[in-house]
């Protein structure tokens, strides 16, 4: 990190003194300092702090990782052959963006349930009483997540291969569909914090977040395009935040013509619709999460 | 700059229950304040309110010279808090949890692990420094909890029931530190349900109940406020234990509130007020008990302790006998889980 002048660390000078309670180490002032760069620097040390406790649970990180490649294997292998989608493309093209997706909505759950954890343990009052800035805790988490999404993304992306899955796009797309994939998942662990912070336990958490994130995935096109769908979902699905996520995705990496055959959408049009939601999401549950945590 | 802690008619109120009631709190600078009180006094809703954690609805208050409300940002880089339950991180080890707040605190790397490394040493922790909390016992997570506030040697100290669900040894070990901490020119601000507790630290005693501060004093003043001495009982037969209630309220004129019993152990104590006092009251004691036929296993004249105080100023007893604490939290009181 760079230093300036800005950022002047407090030293300890407790040689002669009890350890217990030394000669003051720096004031009040000085403590409570917050210029930009110290700012930054809370993100960094509490997004260190989730990602170091992430990797002490090698156990989590193995089974959240191979659940997504099951689905995708169910997906492709299974349904891949006796599903099919208008246009050329097999319907393992067409489900492999849809899985992407529905991997981060169900990954992003783990910052709620994270910051839940942290509530309960009494974490969340002990970083509340320190002079960090109130923004650094959720930055930080969402920081650590979506770095945690994105490893999880791209591994996805590399097993779909595995299995077949082609970019018919080139390299600067496929690489901007990882990005709008894990964009989307950082849109989820703002709404997941706040609801971590209002549910406020880690079990009830994972299950509140099910009851909109299920129907919200596959009211969507998802798994079938929008047109077979029932008549009365198709405006639901057609709007969802969740299709334009897919769709973009899709449009990346399969090409704008291809998007429009199976689901009569273009990219330019299914990109203007994610980032609209990607903001309002994002806004709106910011604002929420932040006012919870400030309030206690 | 005024030090030390302020607190103006401090009110709160959660949906339809009044928390606090018009709370005044004083801490002079360097002192100890011991807030005592029995659970849901509003102990723990005072400390957070002073410690910007909640805001109160109505009132003013000032930590280490400032205002809780308007320069939460300065009272936090002033302030260490030591809650009720261990606020630490399961995950991480000792030494990482207390660098961790250290630089969060704007420690430089290196001056925080030496910071870490010494508090590790004077609670005792060296040896589990580098073991993930998971291990660590009860004490252990309260003592790094401690230490874990005491990284920046903080002007102003909350300890918000430190030694609740401690075993004994460990709490020993914790007063002496806060001792040795109020020695440096701490401010501590205390809070308990352990008479004993601020019989021994407290330089002043706040007595809270129901969301307000009923009084106010040192420990021998609020005893003196009992009026002379008490004679603790205990019967030999329960059966009689009510006869001699009755008995001794009528012989000494006590106010039935002020009579402590212990159904239990059969015991009773009864203020004798100032008058006659001492080795007299002892006598009518006996003689009056003796007329009515009941048998005394157990017969002794003292002081009043900070209990009967308690009993005499609220009506019931400070310390929860039966029935577990309301959980906020995982209360780690035991060892591996």
């Amino acid at each position: 990190m760079p230093r300036n002048e800005e950022v002047a660390f407090l030293q300890v000078e407790c040689d002669d003194m009890t350890p217990v309670a030394p000669a003051r180490i720096g004031t009040p002032e000085e403590r409570a300092a917050l210029p930009p760069l110290r700012v930054l620097a809370d993100i960094g040390l509490l997004a260190q702090r989730n990602l170091r406790k992430s990797i002490r649970m090698p156990m989590f990180i193995v089974f959240s990782t191979i659940q997504p490649f099951m689905q995708l294997a169910l997906f492709v292998f299974v349904f891949g052959s006796v599903a099919t989608v208008g246009g050329d493309i097999s319907y393992e093209q067409y489900v492999v963006p849809a899985v992407l997706i529905q991997t981060m909505t169900f990954a992003g759950m783990g910052s709620g349930i994270g910051i839940a954890r942290d509530l309960d343990t009494g974490m969340i009052d002990r970083f509340r009483s320190l002079p960090i800035a109130r923004s650094a805790f959720l930055v930080g988490r969402t920081s650590s997540d979506s770095l945690r999404l994105g490893i999880q993304a791209i591994l996805l992306v590399i097993a779909s291969m595995v299995m077949g899955f082609r970019f018919t796009t080139g390299l600067g797309p496929a690489l901007a569909m990882v990005v709008v994939v894990v964009l989307f998942g950082l849109a989820l662990t703002t709404f997941s914090a706040w609801m971590g912070l209002t549910v406020r336990d880690p079990e009830t958490v994972q299950a509140a977040m099910f009851i909109p994130m299920l129907p919200l995935v596959f009211t969507s096109s998802a798994f079938a395009p929008i047109s077979e769908l029932p008549e009365w979902m198709q405006p639901f699905a057609r709007w969802s935040p969740v299709t334009a996520a897919i769709d973009t995705a899709r449009g990346l990496a399969l090409g704008d013509e291809v998007l429009y055959q199976v689901n009569q959408i273009h990219l330019s049009e299914a990109f203007l619709h994610f980032v609209i939601w990607w903001l309002v999401i994002v806004v709106v549950f910011t604002a929420m999460a932040v006012r919870k945590y400030r309030l206690g | 700059m005024t030090g030390g802690v302020l607190a103006e008619g401090l009110s709160k109120r959660f949906d339809e229950f009044d928390a606090l009631i018009g709370v005044d709190f004083a801490v002079p600078e360097g002192a100890l304040v011991a807030m005592l009180g029995p659970n849901g006094a509003g102990k723990t809703t005072t400390i957070r309110i002073l410690t910007t954690l909640l805001r109160a609805d109505a009132g003013h208050a000032t930590v280490a010279g400032y205002d809780v409300a308007k320069q939460p940002q300065l009272v936090r880089g002033a302030i260490g808090v030591t809650g009720q339950y261990a606020a630490v991180d399961e995950d991480l080890t000792g030494r990482e949890n207390l660098v961790l707040v250290g630089r969060l605190c704007r420690m430089k790397k290196k001056a925080a692990q030496e910071r870490a490394a010494a508090l590790l040493e004077v609670f005792e922790l060296t040896d589990a420094a580098d073991r993930r909390l998971r291990t660590y016992s009860g004490g252990m997570r309260r003592r790094l909890d401690l230490g874990g506030s005491l990284m920046f040697a903080p002007e102003v100290l909350f300890l918000d029931e430190p030694t609740t669900g401690l075993d004994p040894r460990s709490r020993l070990d914790l007063w002496d530190v806060i001792v040795e901490l109020k020695e440096a020119g701490t401010t501590i601000v205390l809070t308990t349900q352990y008479l004993e507790e601020a019989d021994q630290l407290a330089d002043t005693i706040s007595v809270i109940d129901n969301g307000r501060i009923i009084e106010e004093g040192t420990a021998d003043q609020l005893k003196d406020r009992i009026g002379g001495d008490v004679i603790d009982l205990r019967v030999h037969d329960r059966e009689q234990l009510d006869e001699a209630v009755a008995s001794l309220i009528r012989e000494f004129k006590a106010a039935e509130a002020d009579v402590a019993v212990d159904r239990d152990l059969g015991s009773v104590v009864v203020p004798v007020g100032g008058d006659g006092g001492g080795s007299a009251a002892l006598v009518t004691a006996v003689r009056s008990l003796d007329a009515a036929g009941i048998r005394i296993d157990d017969l002794s004249l003292r002081r009043p302790s900070l209990d009967d105080v308690f009993l005499h100023l609220t009506g019931h007893a400070a310390e929860a006998r039966v029935g577990a604490k309301k959980r906020r939290g995982r209360i780690p009181t035991s060892g591996v889980r």
